[in-house]
């Protein structure tokens, strides 16, 4: 009894601290789940049936009409593909802050479709090592 | 009802307004200005799916979202 009555508080700091897990971790699906859903509300039919199927989708930037394809993520995701759908550029850019990957994806989609040329200018170029052509 | 949505570290900031209230208007007018200002880009989609960038507020757009300027990683 007396061993139980002295782990109270210990128990209580315990659950305290699982009760702020728990809602840290719900909070990053929530805002996470939040970003994707806006991403996806934003993408045109073609684009969105794209990201259901593969986990990635195409975009044609408004200056040159080259073809981009962002893969899921913040940075590093956007590549510029040739014709056969191969990639030949990785271009790095993003917006500004801690965003999830949804918002990041949307912002960048935006970009190449309505101000490539300023995306470009912004944009740091790397070679798609690594990546597959494999969508997802 | 109309909505603003602003990209943050949150996700996102939704403001929703009926536009046909002149306040709740001049207010989503003033929020457009202050964040265009800091930097954010504002864009608009049409029904059809397509986007546009708008450098002036849109007292008929239903639906704009903010983003903050553009990095290279």
């Amino acid at each position: 009894m007396f061993r139980f009555q002295r782990s109270l508080p210990a128990v209580r700091t315990g659950i305290h601290a699982l009760r702020q897990l728990y809602r840290k971790v719900l909070g990053e699906i929530t805002k996470d789940a939040r970003g994707l859903q806006l991403m996806r509300d934003w993408l045109s039919p073609d684009q969105r049936a794209q990201f259901d199927d593969s986990g990635t989708f195409e975009v044609v930037g408004c200056h040159s009409g080259k073809r981009y394809r962002i893969y899921r993520g913040t940075a590093q995701n956007v590549f510029e593909i040739d014709e056969a759908g191969e990639l030949k550029l990785g271009l790095c850019f993003t917006p500004y802050g801690n965003l999830v990957a949804g918002d990041a994806m949307l912002a960048q989609k935006i970009a190449l479709e309505t101000d490539e040329s300023g995306a470009l200018a912004i944009a740091n170029r790397f070679l798609p090592r690594g990546r597959t052509n494999a969508h997802g | 009802m109309a909505i603003q949505i602003v990209m943050d570290h949150t996700g996102d900031t939704r403001h929703h307004f009926n536009p046909e209230d002149v306040q709740a208007l001049a207010k989503a007018e003033e929020r457009f200005k202050k964040l265009t200002g800091l930097g954010f880009t504002a864009a608009v989609r049409t029904a059809s799916g397509e986007v546009s960038k708008v450098q002036s507020f849109d007292p008929n757009a239903e639906e704009t979202v903010f983003f903050p300027r553009l990095v290279g990683g």
